[in-house]
């Protein structure tokens, strides 16, 4: 049990008459990688929220390393060492590469991986003076999971990071997270399924709030079920 | 980047050259004239390194102004307080600072920003003026407060004594350049940075650990203590402090120079200031009804062809003569 990271236990949260998410556990351990997934609208994205603390369940809890992370301030959250890429890819447009990734790692509490080696790692080592705005949208991303990797994490949550991506800048990231797979944990929220393919992890599947299936990717790829919500037989 | 930075300092270093030789050429009268009109320049500058970087406007800035005027009015005209002037500059200063600290953490950690803080803000300024024409106990009310000694002090062991044009002009515009290089020097590096990282995506600075309420707050600070050190040192030269130094229509005149010389340049303030003030005077001493409608005309014409100020009509043309090169 000591080596658990994140811990959600029964966490349900409700927006006035619709019951958002309900009765979901998760159990993230260090240096873990492990996928959310389900169709749109399955709480994905609002249960990544709670993972980071900016959503408060009305029911249940999130421990990371013990402590309560709901309702703190997001600079609190972010030094605890959680980092989120966001959905909209959200990297400072008027800033460089390079500055988007010092602004990043001025926030860490103990900054390591210098700006080059972050460049490098994904894949903007020739973009250092780019203004980030003038960036193609794949680069973004891969921008913003560098500024996520800048203040030296402890468990990384990615929200859709291939949203928008082409198939080959899919696999690359994918390759990407392998890479950094061991260092730190990570959390993906995704719906393409090709990309979880290639993690190849655990895998949560959400379906209207709840869980619908859990376990390592080729057992879920196999269930009927899953294939079943996916293809909207059910 | 570098670039840009090697051409602030030429302009910087240019302004400095023209202020040092300007004595030469100029009369007692002409250099009160500039004196004023960089004490200004300096008010300019404080509202642009807040507004400039963050891209939150304060629409309430001469309330700052008014403040240190006050203060260093109140001080200096006590007898019982020793080292006025000194003592008057460092309260203008922390005075300034101090009802920032208490408007902005209210406003900052509320999470009130963009227009909503413009709104509050412009609030601030009508009641800071309010209060100094009612509370006339102690301001003097409409009237105000008259017979502000210059300001003088002992530099370990020499007196100083600004009661003269020249010495007051140098004084001024020493403080002026340091300032402004100050302010320039912090605005450039990694504080600047972050500052225009939040302006671009709070929510995503706050998410890589960044205090944004508190960067944006102490940066708001900042701001006002130049703002309350412009307005020590405007009354000591002008031996008077009036309600209308904190008052609306010093708040829109100090936008309206930072507009016209360049947001976010710093130095385009301070030179928007000189220029707009020495327009006025010219135009005022033959037509004084005329001014209004010119001034609201520049700026309505600078707003719309000229956004980034005057400063950058070299860039512009620059730009203009490219695009000319390489059209067919």
């Amino acid at each position: 049990m000591s080596d658990v990271l994140l811990q959600a236990e029964n966490v349900g949260i409700r927006f006035g008459g619709l019951q958002a998410l309900e009765g979901l556990n998760l159990t993230v351990r260090d240096k873990e990688l492990c996928c959310i997934i389900g169709p749109n609208g399955a709480g994905k994205s609002t249960f990544l929220n709670v993972l980071t603390g900016t959503l408060r369940p009305t029911s249940g809890s999130v421990r990371f390393l013990g402590h309560d992370i709901a309702g703190l301030p997001l600079h609190r959250i972010a030094r605890l060492g959680i980092a989120r890429k966001f959905q909209i890819p959200s990297v400072f447009p008027s800033l460089s590469v390079e500055d988007n990734l010092k602004v990043a790692r001025g926030g860490a509490p103990s900054p390591a991986r210098p700006v080059g080696e972050l460049m490098e790692l994904v894949a903007l080592g020739n973009r250092a003076a780019t203004l980030a705005g003038a960036l193609a949208h794949g680069q973004k991303q891969w921008l913003e999971i560098g500024m996520a990797l800048a203040i030296e994490p402890r468990l990384l949550l990615l929200d859709e990071p291939t949203a928008g991506m082409t198939p080959q800048e899919t696999m690359a990231t994918a390759d990407m997270l392998l890479r950094l797979k061991g260092e730190f944990s990570i959390v993906a929220v995704e719906h393409d399924i090709r990309f979880v393919r290639a993690l190849n992890c655990e895998t949560l599947v959400l379906h209207q709030g709840r869980r619908l299936r859990s376990g390592p990717f080729h057992d879920i790829e196999a269930d009927e079920m899953v294939r079943d919500v996916y293809l909207g037989r059910r | 980047m570098i670039a840009r930075d090697r051409n602030w300092l030429l302009v910087f270093a240019t302004c400095v050259v023209l202020a040092v030789v300007y004595p030469f050429f100029a009369d007692g009268y002409q250099l009160t004239v500039i004196r004023d009109a960089l004490i200004f320049g300096l008010f300019a500058a404080s509202l642009d390194f807040f507004w400039g970087r963050t891209g939150i406007l304060c629409f309430g800035h001469a309330a700052f102004f008014g403040i240190g005027g006050y203060i260093m009015a109140l001080v200096t005209l006590n007898d019982a307080i020793p080292l006025g002037s000194l003592l008057g500059i460092i309260g203008a200063v922390s005075g300034a600072a101090f009802v920032a600290a208490i408007i902005g953490y209210f406003l900052f950690f509320g999470g009130i920003r963009g227009s909503y803080f413009t709104i509050v803000t412009l609030a601030m300024g009508v009641i800071c003026q309010q209060a100094a024409v009612s509370w006339s106990s102690v301001t003097g009310g409409d009237s105000g407060l008259i017979g502000i000694p210059p300001i003088a002090f002992d530099l370990g062991g020499l007196p100083v004594d600004l009661s003269q044009d020249l010495p007051s002009y140098i004084f001024v515009a020493a403080i002026v350049a340091v300032a402004v290089l100050a302010l320039w020097s912090i605005s450039r590096g990694r504080w600047g940075t972050v500052l225009t990282a939040i302006q671009d995506n709070e929510v995503r600075a706050a998410a890589l650990g960044h205090n944004a309420p508190l960067r944006l707050l102490v940066t708001f600070i900042l701001s006002a203590a130049i703002a309350g050190l412009a307005g020590a040192l405007y009354v000591c030269m002008a031996g008077l402090v009036a309600p209308d130094l904190s008052g609306l229509l010093l708040s829109t005149e100090v936008i309206v120079w930072v507009a016209v010389g360049g947001r976010g340049t710093l130095l385009g303030p301070v030179l928007g200031a000189i220029a707009i003030q020495r327009a006025q005077q010219t135009i005022s001493s033959f037509n004084p009804s005329l001014w209004p409608l010119l001034l609201g005309c520049v700026f309505v014409i600078i707003v719309f062809v000229l956004p980034d100020g005057i400063l950058s009509i070299y860039a512009r043309l620059k730009s203009l003569f490219r695009t000319r090169r390489h059209a067919p």
